[in-house]
């Protein structure tokens, strides 16, 4: 990998440089939370945020996303994707975005993810962990790829990674701005990084949990949560690694419809509902504990689809906290 | 073949009829496929026949509201319960209390002239073939299942509470950031939200999530916040008395 140093005082130039390659997205604090939306100016953004309530999932599966509009009795498709850049990106959601990419990017291939992923620059940043990442314990702290440039804070600048062939070019393209990192500049980094992994509150207990799962179906852990999970499905909605997805066609006008999917979450009542009326799920208590094992469990081996982000804590209204529940879940079979 | 369709109107404020005529041009879009035959917001025409769709919009309150709930029901073949009255009775419903005793405290006389009846959802008295609650609805609702009806589908209905379609919008939560009570984890969603993104908390107004919502927890997160029991208990209680039954 490639490191070049980008001293402070040019650092709003390369931020003004990226516009250059699509319409530029950053972290911007909204009233209490933190949200990626179009920037122009630097002054904007922001940069130590924590994590944006919807992650950047939101650009390559949309919240709510027109897919197909029936136009004359045919079917069109309504997908315009632009060239997007997407700045100051967290390691954790890189590997969120990672993760996603097994789902949609495999066989059958989502064409309007990958048509999305495919026009987007992903810049990511440094960061420091608050009460709710549990990221370094499950090794998503640290990004190795999944991204095309990676800054890393240092004193007088950023330390700059370029992860792809794209981002080499972003970086060959503004040559200019860069200069070679020094020896005091990785001692800056390795400092930073310490720091960081000091910091952490919180952390997930990785080991043996496939099994522990796999003993704990009947846990009166989930019982005890069940009876406070409001079933509201905000986890579901702010995770970067929840896939669901539910489709709906709504009409325009008497002879026009759209074709739009909308995320979905397993707390919903049809989520588990098949034809002939049988619900995999009817419960709330078998919501409750689904959205665990889907999380931590479903494929040990290719790892866990949860990153640490920390978003499903922020953001439930019953406080149930992700690695608690795990831990009690694990203490229960002692 | 144009369908025939009827709104009616039981006691209530109006509104709910009134929003479908808020669809404006897109009133037109319904006109080519349904024939009005009963709209008394719209139009005093009215001509009795046997209707493919009946809206029915209010709570029964009186006898004249439960003979024409009657009167709808037996000449449809497909009963819309529109509104929150319709759905769940409303405000009108949340008052407890037998109706003589509540017009012996209004107007000081048992006496009931207007024979009313104590207020209740129509989904108590007929059989409904889809229920679309809210104090009013959201008009686009009303419009797709009206479209959807005419092109033969069974229109779909909303499984989730108001939390997923807050997130959908991006709005900022208001319990979790500014702890205002919102009572948007048990209530059916479909509003899209439009309370929360005025910054204003959840009032419930299209009723209760059905099945697997969880009233008992939401109390005790509101509770915790350091609001008043029974202001937390009228809170809940002031759209939906009546339970949700179709
Ligand atoms: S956000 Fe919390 S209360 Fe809501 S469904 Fe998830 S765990 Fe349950
Ligand atoms: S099943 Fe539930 S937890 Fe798993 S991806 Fe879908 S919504 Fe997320
Ligand atoms: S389960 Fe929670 S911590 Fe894990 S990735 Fe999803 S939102 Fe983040
Ligand atoms: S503001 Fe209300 S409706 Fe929105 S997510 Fe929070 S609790 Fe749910």
């Amino acid at each position: 990998m490639r490191y070049v140093k980008l001293p402070q005082e040019n650092f709003e130039e390369f931020f003004n440089s990226l516009k250059r390659w699509g319409k530029l997205y950053a972290p911007v604090k909204k009233g209490d939370i933190y949200s990626f939306q179009n920037v122009e100016t630097l002054s904007e953004i922001t940069l130590d945020y924590t994590r944006t309530m919807l992650p950047p999932k939101k650009f390559f599966v949309r919240p709510k996303d027109e897919m197909l509009k029936l136009k004359e009795g045919h079917w069109e498709e309504a997908n315009g994707t632009e060239p997007i850049v997407l700045f100051g990106v967290h390691s954790c959601d890189i590997h969120g975005l990672e993760i996603l990419d097994k789902v949609y990017l495999s066989d059958p291939v989502d064409p309007y993810y990958k048509k999305r992923r495919e026009n987007s620059i992903i810049i990511g940043i440094s960061c420091m962990p608050d009460e709710y990442c549990f990221c370094k314990s499950l090794g998503t702290d640290f990004a190795m790829h999944g991204f095309d440039l990676f800054l890393h804070e240092l004193p007088d600048g950023w330390l700059v990674r370029v992860g792809s062939v794209k981002g080499h070019e972003i970086a060959w393209g503004s040559e200019e701005l860069f200069e070679n990192v020094t020896e005091e500049d990785f001692h800056h980094f390795r400092e930073f990084e310490e720091k960081r992994t000091n910091s952490f509150k919180r952390s997930l207990n990785k080991e043996g949990l496939a099994d522990i799962l796999d003993l704990a179906f009947d846990s009166p852990v989930w019982k005890k949560y069940e009876r406070i999970c409001l079933g509201c499905g905000n986890c579901n909605m702010v995770c970067p690694t929840c896939r669901c997805y539910e489709v709906c066609d709504l009409w325009i006008n008497a002879y026009e419809a759209v074709r739009v999917r909308r995320y979905d979450s397993c707390f919903m009542e049809t989520h588990g509902l098949v034809a002939g009326g049988h619900n995999f799920r009817p419960t709330r208590l078998d919501r409750f504990r689904h959205r665990y094992y889907c999380k931590n469990y479903f494929d040990p081996e290719s790892g866990f689809n949860c990153v640490g982000c920390g978003r499903c804590d922020e953001f439930c209204p019953a406080k149930i906290e992700h690695v608690k529940v795990l831990d009690e879940v694990r203490e229960g079979l002692q | 073949m144009m369908l025939k369709l009827g709104v009616f109107e039981l006691t209530g404020c109006g509104g709910c009829a009134l929003n479908i005529l808020f669809l404006y041009e897109k009133l037109f879009d319904l006109l080519e496929f349904y024939e009005i035959k009963e709209f008394h917001m719209a139009s005093s025409f009215r001509e009795h026949d046997a209707l493919d769709v009946a809206v029915v919009t209010g709570s029964v309150s009186t006898q004249r509201d439960l003979n024409l709930l009657h009167y709808a029901r037996n000449h449809s073949n497909y009963l819309i319960a529109l509104g929150t009255c319709a759905t769940h009775g409303n405000v009108q419903a949340s008052v407890e209390g037998k109706i003589r005793e509540k017009l012996e405290k209004v107007y000081g006389t048992k006496a009931n002239p207007m024979r009313a009846l104590d207020s209740t959802p129509i989904v108590q008295h007929v059989a409904v073939d889809y229920a679309l609650p809210g104090c009013p609805y959201d008009k686009d609702e009303i419009y797709q299942v009206l479209i959807s009806l005419a092109k033969g589908i069974e229109p779909p209905t909303k499984d989730y509470p108001v939390c997923v379609e807050c997130k959908l919008n991006e709005y900022e939560c208001v319990l979790v950031k500014k702890e205002i009570p919102c009572l948007g984890p048990i209530t059916l969603g479909g509003c899209n939200a439009a309370c929360i993104k005025s910054g204003v908390g959840c009032i419930g107004c299209r009723g209760p999530l059905p099945k697997e919502a969880n009233p008992a927890s939401e109390f005790e997160i509101l509770k915790e916040l350091g609001y008043d029991e029974e202001y937390i208990r009228r809170k809940f209680k002031t759209f939906a008395r009546g339970e949700l039954r179709w």
